[in-house]
């Protein structure tokens, strides 16, 4: 016999609005199972105190099937399957319904910043550091919390108080970096990188990715970077110490916008002979967000330098022309001014960068000076 | 100091990106005051000029530089300004307003760019 709606997880946020459930965000539903069980036998220990551990096979005759997704926003129907024949399900069953409350509870007190440790021990709370690791910032996951009245929420947020709550000394989090492969070892299949922070971390190379970690290596002395998509080792300190393992690395353009963005901010205040005002990072986030949203692939990439007055400075050399826009990241003004250097043929033009129109100016002309389509 | 002297300017390492050295580094930042600082070529040896650079504890990748002549055919004056250091002379942006600053810069670099570098760090 089966319990139906043993779990229904909503999950909410732009992805899951088609009501569809993205691949990775199976992985984390998947490890809800090992933690009700494991809560299971914590809780079926505390009511046997006399035993020094659970029966073998504890639960091995039940597992949770996802059964459906359905409407609002995704909602993953989660049942709980006996796999054992039987009228009545086994009797195990019962401490898996109270682990399932106990692992919603914990989530609820996270979310209220009360102690998840009432409702579950650490060894079990450590399992948030696998759930929810691949939601992102404006999404969650809702829990059906019948005694609380309303669901109880996991988000990012959330998650890291379980995981502090955990007593983890390191989390594990889905990772997007740039940086430059400075050691690549093909004895042990490792590789090391340096972000733009200046900081080092290594990770292991599978067979498929090897080729473009060379090639990354290779070019290191030409400044080429890559972006790595996988899973970080994080300590208590929030720094990056690892990288567990790699889904994805991409070899990037050398004038990787972004890439150009990071190395400005390791800029501090006095960086140019004790003068230079480093570049605020919410200006740079501002820029990266506007850029990456308004400035074609297709176009010549900026070099991209940072101004002594705190600013950023784009630059594009096409042909014989020598274009520019000296970018006040406060104001969130632009000086435009491109040259043709044989000619003196020249044009300036003083952009409102939040405006769309004078985006769409600015990737005219270079669009036209450089005749590329965008 | 005649036409052809070469007039060595220090670039910044953050005013270089992949080899390329922005045109803001051939005009003069705040603390220049409308002046851009180079060095006497006939006086000092490029390498020479990098060393006295970092020996001020100032950052610097390199030397690129621009002759006197070509200076004056894009009617920016230049002088010798001994005070700081004998060596020292400067590029006159004074009667530039900000549009021609941004100009001269870029037919600076253009300038200095065709010449390449005369010196890199290691």
């Amino acid at each position: 016999m089966n319990i139906d709606d043993f779990l229904t997880p909503r999950l909410v946020g732009k992805r899951f609005e088609s009501h569809s459930i993205p691949l990775e965000l199976l992985g984390d539903l998947a490890v809800l199972e090992a933690m009700i069980k494991e809560a299971a036998k914590w809780l079926y220990m505390r009511e046997h105190s006399g035993r020094e551990r659970a029966p073998r096979k504890f639960a091995d005759g039940l597992s949770l099937t996802l059964t459906a997704v359905e409407e609002g926003s995704a909602v993953a129907k989660i049942t709980l399957v006996a796999t054992s024949a039987g009228f009545f399900p086994p009797a195990e069953a019962t401490y898996l319904e109270q682990a399932r409350d106990a692992v919603v509870a914990s989530i609820a007190a996270a979310s209220e910043n009360e102690s998840p440790s009432e409702h579950l021990p650490p060894k079990i709370l450590a399992y948030f550091d696998r759930m929810g690791r691949s939601l992102r910032n404006d999404e969650a996951i809702e829990f059906p919390s019948p005694l609380a009245g309303r669901p109880a929420r996991l988000t990012k947020p959330v998650r890291l108080r379980l995981l502090k709550a955990a007593e983890a000394t390191e989390r594990t989090e889905e990772i997007r970096v740039r940086g430059a492969v400075h050691d690549l070892n093909q004895e042990t299949m490792k590789f090391e990188m340096r972000l733009s922070d200046g900081s080092k971390v290594s990770g292991p190379v599978d067979r498929q990715q090897f080729d473009y970690f060379m090639e990354a290596f290779n070019e290191y002395k030409n400044g080429i970077k890559v972006l790595l998509q996988g899973v970080g080792k994080y300590n208590r300190a929030d720094r990056l110490q690892a990288v567990e393992s790699v889904e994805q690395v991409t070899v990037l353009d050398p004038l990787d916008f972004q890439s150009q963005i990071d190395d400005l901010r390791t800029l501090k205040d006095g960086w140019y002979d004790g003068l230079g005002i480093a570049p605020s990072p919410e200006g740079l986030n501002w820029l990266c967000a506007e850029f990456g949203e308004r400035y074609s692939d297709t176009l010549p990439s900026p070099y991209v330098y940072p101004v002594v007055e705190g600013g950023v400075r784009l630059e594009w050399p096409i042909g014989r022309w020598d274009v520019s826009l000296e970018i006040d990241l406060r104001e969130r003004i632009g000086e435009w001014h491109a040259l043709h250097l044989d000619t003196d043929e020249e044009e300036s033009k003083r952009l409102v960068l939040g405006s769309r129109a004078d985006w769409d100016w600015m990737t005219g002309r270079i669009q036209a000076l450089s005749g590329v389509d965008s | 100091m005649n036409e052809a002297t070469l007039l060595l300017r220090r670039i910044h390492p953050s005013f270089i990106k992949l080899g390329r050295p922005t045109s803001a580094a051939f005009r003069p930042t705040p603390k220049d005051q409308c002046e851009l600082s180079v060095y006497d070529g006939d006086m000092i040896a490029p390498a020479a000029a990098y060393a006295h650079y970092r020996g001020m504890n100032h950052e610097s990748a390199g030397v690129m530089a621009v002759t006197v002549s070509e200076c004056a055919a894009l009617e920016l004056p230049v002088r010798s300004d001994p005070e700081p250091f004998p060596e020292h002379a400067v590029i006159d942006f004074q009667a530039l307003g900000g549009g021609q600053r941004e100009k001269k810069g870029k037919q600076l670099r253009d300038r200095a760019e065709r010449r390449g570098w005369l010196y890199e760090a290691e």
